[in-house]
């Protein structure tokens, strides 16, 4: 991202000074950017309020006054119905195990497609392009009978598998796979590599960064699928995840914010460092779907 | 006979083996791959449409339902352009999207306008507004619960501040007439650093030196923004048109959060009781939670034409000269 283009169409008058530019688009941004924050800090400043604090509009206390508390999140992550703790763990599995089928699966058919001759790759390739214009509420209804069919009612199985043909991340890893020069293959092919020693050492190193992204981007769609968790989840399930958990825990505790939004931060926090340790590669992935359009 | 005759067969070039071998490999590699979106994605399409002319009945097997439907032609699409629920839900919909895509498409552009320059902190300001696109919708949903609360939430207390004490009475997601505008204003602010990136992206796709060409023939900065850059944005904004509708067609956790699974304060419809912000998604949500599977595969159908249509006109009007 080149930035001082001349693209800059809004604010880019030659004539007007550079100080007076930016302090005018930090008075647009800044408090935008509150806004767009507003739920992020909502919800911590909550979840740290004493209990029937919370409904309050009120944020300093008065001397001795006990206004914040960590007590909630300590209730929130052990309690006895609802315990976060479980629902955290579950999302990980679900979200890594899912991330990671994904990305060997895409990484090995991405190759495939980019790199072998087989009769009909081309129109296989096309035909899966296609279905990505289905809507995906489509699945829904056929997934759950499968799944109810293979007795994966309240399974991790029964979150994972139905969501790891994807195929934007076979799109992904084929597109970057075919960047890869041809010289490669035949050089390995020359020493004596075999197919998979190929694919191990050569095509897998290669790929690593774009493997990388598809892994957080599946990871973060996948702890965020709330419907698809709900339907394959009986409540009862040992293996609800945070916002199937948090769903319930709302049906049950209506008026219990400070709690609720305890809740919440396991579900946000984890993902907001996520996004900051690695968001390289999250705008990397986000970016590379559209330009090929 | 000439010699000729005798040549043919060695005059074909053969294959080397390892051609072969590189088809069988070529399958061997994408086969997990083909397995998953057999089972998954291509079997549930045709599954669904095969659905669609299917329904459970009176004495269906509850154990396995699926098992034991009765084959009903187009019944289930017929009763659902005969309900004016299905109506309200295409219309709602249809409201939503108005109210979401060209905001956050207008919302994102601008954004990325300011942000495409060198201003003290941009790469910060640019995650900063990206990162609310990462969170999970549903979460988000439930703490714009909260802040659009009418007794406990900043929204109305702002406004009452203000002057306008309607909120503080009516709420923002409890009344019919703002519970859809709400939504789209959460999921515009959470959404627009996504749409900022993509816009980003393409403006720097965008050649130098047609801005140049621009300012040597004395275009000001209004002009080029209206003449070059946005024509120029034109590939982008059909794209995101295009994802956004599908993304609207296919929401549910927003408004499943934000109505706290009810579908939103009731009002009459055509002479029937609808749920305010039941859009299509949910009330494919619905109609699968209540067991109509059969009318729901058919609604996934008609959301699939609608996709379609939509997607085809968009490439029609936006697509020209782009």
């Amino acid at each position: 991202m080149n930035p001082g283009s001349l693209a800059a169409g809004a604010l880019e008058k030659r004539h007007m000074p550079k100080v007076w530019r930016y302090t005018l688009s930090y008075a647009v941004l800044l408090p935008l950017l509150f806004l767009v924050h507003l739920p992020l800090l909502w919800m911590v400043v909550t979840a740290f309020k004493a209990p029937g604090y919370g409904t309050k509009l009120d944020f300093i206390p008065s001397p001795g006054e006990k206004m914040y508390t960590v007590e909630n999140f300590r209730q929130v992550f052990f309690d006895k119905d609802f315990p976060f703790y479980r629902f955290a763990w579950n999302s990980f599995v679900v979200a890594t195990g899912c991330a990671l089928i994904t990305v060997a699966l895409c990484t090995a058919a991405g190759y495939a497609f980019a790199k072998k001759r087989f009769p009909a790759r081309d129109l296989i390739f096309a035909a899966l392009i296609t279905i990505m214009l289905v809507p995906g509420l489509i699945f829904m209804v056929p997934q759950y009978r499968l799944v109810l069919k293979f007795g994966w009612i309240n399974t991790y199985w029964g979150m994972i598998l139905p969501h790891t043909g994807n195929i934007f991340g076979l799109f992904l890893l084929r597109q970057h796979i075919r960047g890869l020069p041809d010289s490669l293959l035949e050089a390995a092919r020359v020493d004596g590599a075999s197919e998979l020693g190929t694919f191990f050492r050569i095509i897998v190193p290669l790929s690593v960064p774009v493997m990388i992204t598809l892994f957080l981007l599946t990871f973060v769609g996948q702890w965020s699928n709330f419907l698809w968790q709900l339907i394959v989840n009986t409540p009862d399930s040992p293996y609800l995840t945070l916002p199937v958990g948090l769903s319930l825990f709302q049906g049950q505790y209506q008026t219990e914010w400070e709690k609720m939004m305890a809740g919440a931060c396991f579900s946000i926090l984890p993902i907001a460092v996520l996004f900051t340790i690695s968001q390289r590669f999250f705008i990397q992935g986000l970016t590379a779907g559209s330009v090929k359009e | 006979m000439s010699a000729h005759t005798y040549l043919r067969p060695t005059a074909r070039p053969r294959k080397p083996l390892w051609q072969y071998y590189d088809a069988i490999w070529g399958y061997i590699f994408i086969a997990p791959f083909i397995v998953v979106a057999t089972v998954f994605l291509l079997f549930p399409i045709a599954y669904s449409f095969y659905l669609s002319f299917r329904e459970t009945w009176l004495y269906s097997n509850w154990f396995d339902q699926f098992a034991d439907m009765r084959f009903v032609g187009l019944k289930n699409y017929l009763d659902l352009l005969q309900n004016p629920t299905f109506w309200w839900a295409l219309l709602a919909t249809f409201v939503y999207a108005l109210l979401v895509i060209p905001t956050q498409i207008a919302a994102s552009l601008a954004l990325a306008l300011f942000l495409n320059t060198k201003l003290p902190g941009y790469r910060a300001l640019r995650s900063a507004f990206f990162l609310p696109h990462v969170f999970d919708v549903f979460v988000v949903g439930i703490i714009w619960l909260l802040l659009y609360n009418p007794q406990i939430g900043p929204f109305a207390e702002f406004f009452r501040w203000l002057g306008v004490d309607w909120f503080k009475k009516h709420g923002f997601v409890d009344n019919p007439y703002t519970i859809l505008p709400s939504i789209a204003f959460a999921m515009v602010l959470k959404g627009m650093g996504f749409g900022m990136i993509l816009f980003l992206t393409a403006l720097n796709n965008i050649p130098e030196s047609i801005f140049e060409a621009a300012e040597i023939d004395g275009a000001n900065a209004r002009q080029k923004l209206f003449y070059v850059t946005i024509p120029l944005l034109r590939p982008m904004i059909l794209f995101m048109s295009v994802t956004g509708l599908v993304g609207v067609l296919n929401a549910f956790s927003e408004f499943y959060a934000m109505t706290k699974a009810t579908g939103g304060v009731a009002f009459q419809f055509l002479g029937a009781t609808v749920q305010s912000a039941r859009v299509s998604g949910f009330y494919l949500y619905q109609l699968f939670y209540d067991a109509f599977y059969g009318h729901a595969a058919a609604m996934s159908f008609i959301l699939l034409t609608i996709a379609l249509v939509i997607t085809w006109v968009n490439f029609r009007i936006l697509g020209k000269e782009a």
